[in-house]
């Protein structure tokens, strides 16, 4: 019962939101970017 | 009555417990050395325990409980992850999300309730830190420094891989960092694994395999993994890395840029992991080296203190203090985890008004790291008694003078004295000795005491004045934390043999110290002074009034896969089942051959899960 519920999140919820993220921004940042100076996210 | 702050790490790996009174450790002692489990990451109830006993306080006059990191915000970056990884993720989401759904995303109420279940009084708030400032917390405080820089480098935390503050007396201040997944930690944490070794625990081996390497794959990890900036920021190229949507870290990508599978554990070591582990070493060391430059030029400090599990990478740490980047560098004894448990207490006891009280000394704060239990001359007798051992009980001088008899005739001793030591070294309190010049020692304790692969180097304990006579070092290294060459004159003259690679190396002796010589020539270090460890330092001393040489073999009181004994009965149980002839324990002296045959049930190293 519980794995099905965890089943039906995973792909029925999360896999569309996560790859609507993906499409608009990338939450990770995955990419490299040559041109920039630093990856530092200064605070 | 004095200002008590407890700080806890826990549930992740090496969980621990601190106490820190007006600003200053007062106890601090990982889990695992009571519960007997290896890096155990569980509730660390008996470490708590010891800390309030130690201090003779309950949790009711205990201010305030830090928990080491801020386990919301984690459970952000987590569902985060799950996100961005979709849909090949979903067998870690189907294992980890009922327990994070269920406490791990208010695990510190869990600790509330841990120690509530603990019936040692009321339980105070316990408040969050978050992880990267509890790391940089451990690394300030406690240095000996009024203000310097700081640099705090592991694998994750919530968000945050690697972090740059600001530290200026009983203050701290964040600069910058770099975010997951992109984290130097977890680079090392994919070769650990690759090359067959346990991640979380085996990266030590992995910079001990370096130095019997060429760094050949150098090159392809700065092409292909990871991407380098001149101020050492970096992102890494997540297609070759699998710790996004499963529970290994490396896949199919990353075997074929490195011709093959991964190594299995335990299998044979080939000249390819030998290359691996030298060329990760080598682009880990750029790193930190540039991070630091970085580091330097945002604060214009001139002294830097490290934490983090890479700063536990003392090779690093010994090329970041020869490149002279900073007058200074101070590393957290215990730079891993466990010592969150001691930064985020000490974040909270500054922000409460503490003093740094150190400051002015001359020394650091942390004790030598010896905040752990001792166990005094009475209970050692009476366990003797009971367990009917023969001993013999010597005035203090004799007892130096045997042990030191017994190391210049090749013995090899186990010194169990005063408190244990906080973080993974042992310091001079549970240690096993050994005279360096004997070049048959590094097999005999590597093989027939620690049980462990025959690679792995050992350190020496030198009386802190003699170290620049035998290393080139340019400052202390009380925690063994740093990496330096041999001096020159201390070198083997004559050109070293060619045609010789892998372990091989080990067969060739290249100093006047050759069971703590590493195959490139360097040593782990650690300088003993006499206000750190008076007794140990009076052992060096003797040894060296007896040799010449003020050097001991000093590698950690445990066999392969065992935490580091902590009571008498655990050292005279590693004792009896070890080729160790003489163990010392606080003042009293126990010889192998004197003892009554050791008998145990089974096979006593099946029950030790390997490392």
């Amino acid at each position: 019962m519980r794995r099905a519920a965890l089943f039906l999140l995973y792909y029925l919820v999360l896999t569309p939101v996560g790859l609507l993220c993906r499409t608009v921004r990338d939450p990770l940042h995955r990419g490299v970017r040559p041109r920039a100076s630093s990856y530092l996210v200064r605070r | 009555m004095p200002d008590l702050v407890l700080g806890i790490s826990c549930y992740y790996h090496d969980s621990a417990a601190a106490l820190v009174e007006d600003g200053a450790p007062r106890a601090a002692a990982q889990e695992e050395r009571f519960s007997r489990r290896r890096h155990d990451p569980s509730f660390p109830a008996q470490a708590v325990q010891y800390c309030l006993q130690e201090s003779g306080a309950k949790l009711d006059d205990v201010s305030a409980v830090v928990y080491y990191e801020d386990p919301g915000l984690k459970f952000g970056r987590v569902l985060t992850t799950f996100a961005a990884a979709v849909p090949y993720g979903f067998a870690p989401f189907r294992e980890a999300l009922p327990d994070w759904l269920a406490w791990k995303r208010r695990a510190n109420d869990t600790v509330r309730d841990e120690l509530a279940g603990l019936g040692l009084g009321q339980v105070p708030p316990v408040v969050c830190r978050r992880h990267h400032a509890s790391h940089a917390a451990s690394a300030f405080f406690p240095s000996p420094y009024e203000s310097a820089a700081v640099l705090c480098i592991d694998g994750v935390g919530e968000w945050a891989t690697t972090t740059l503050w600001h530290g200026r007396r009983s203050n701290l201040r964040q600069l910058a960092e770099i975010r997951f997944p992109h984290s130097l930690g977890l680079l090392y944490s994919a070769f650990t694994y690759f090359c067959g070794f346990k991640v979380d625990s085996g990266e030590y081996k992995l910079m001990g395999l370096a130095p019997y390497g060429r760094p050949r794959f150098a090159e392809v990890i700065r092409r292909k993994l990871i991407h380098i900036k001149p101020d050492g920021s970096f992102r890494l190229n997540m297609r070759y890395f699998a710790y996004l949507h499963d529970h290994v870290m490396t896949g199919r990508r990353f075997e074929t840029l490195f011709g093959g599978p991964r190594r299995s554990p335990e299998g044979p070591l080939t000249e390819r992991e030998f290359d691996l582990a030298a060329s990760v070493q080598q682009v880990t060391e750029e790193i930190v080296i540039r991070l630091a430059r970085t580091a330097r030029s945002l604060t214009g400090e001139r002294r830097l203190c490290l934490a983090g599990g890479v700063a536990l990478n003392c090779v690093a740490n010994g090329k970041l203090a020869d490149r002279k980047i900073f007058d200074e560098i101070w590393v957290q004894p215990a730079a891993g985890d466990a010592g969150g448990a001691l930064g985020a207490a000490l974040s909270v006891a500054m922000e409460r008004g503490a003093s740094r009280a150190h400051l002015g000394t001359g020394r650091d704060g942390m004790a030598g790291a010896l905040l752990g239990p001792a166990y005094n001359d009475a209970a050692i007798r009476a366990y003797l008694d009971e367990h009917g051992l023969p001993y013999s009980r010597p005035e203090p001088d004799a007892l130096i003078r045997e042990a030191v008899a017994a190391l210049d005739g090749g013995k090899v001793v186990g010194w169990f004295q005063g408190r244990m030591e906080f973080g993974p070294r042992a310091l001079g309190n549970r240690s096993i000795l050994g005279d360096p010049r004997d070049s048959a020692m590094q097999s005999t304790m590597n093989l027939k005491i620690k049980f462990r692969e025959s690679f792995r180097p050992f350190a020496p304990s030198v009386l802190a004045p003699d170290a620049r006579d035998y290393f080139r070092l340019n400052q202390d290294s009380p925690y063994m934390l740093l990496v330096a060459d041999i001096a020159p004159d201390k070198r083997l003259a004559g050109p070293q043999p060619e045609g010789i690679s892998g372990l091989d190396l080990l067969k060739v002796q290249r100093s006047l110290l050759p069971a703590v010589t590493h195959v490139d020539g360097s040593a782990r270090i650690q300088t003993v002074a006499e206000e750190d460890n008076p007794l140990y330092y009076r052992l060096l001393a003797a040894f060296k009034e007896r040799t010449g040489c003020p050097v001991l073999v000093n590698t950690s009181f445990n066999v392969r896969g065992e935490p580091i004994v902590n009571t008498p009965a655990e050292a005279v149980t590693c004792f009896m089942r070890t080729d160790i002839d003489m163990l010392v324990l606080g003042g009293f002296i126990l010889r192998k051959e004197e003892q009554p045959a050791w008998r145990e049930g089974g096979d006593w190293r099946s029950d030790i899960p390997l490392d």
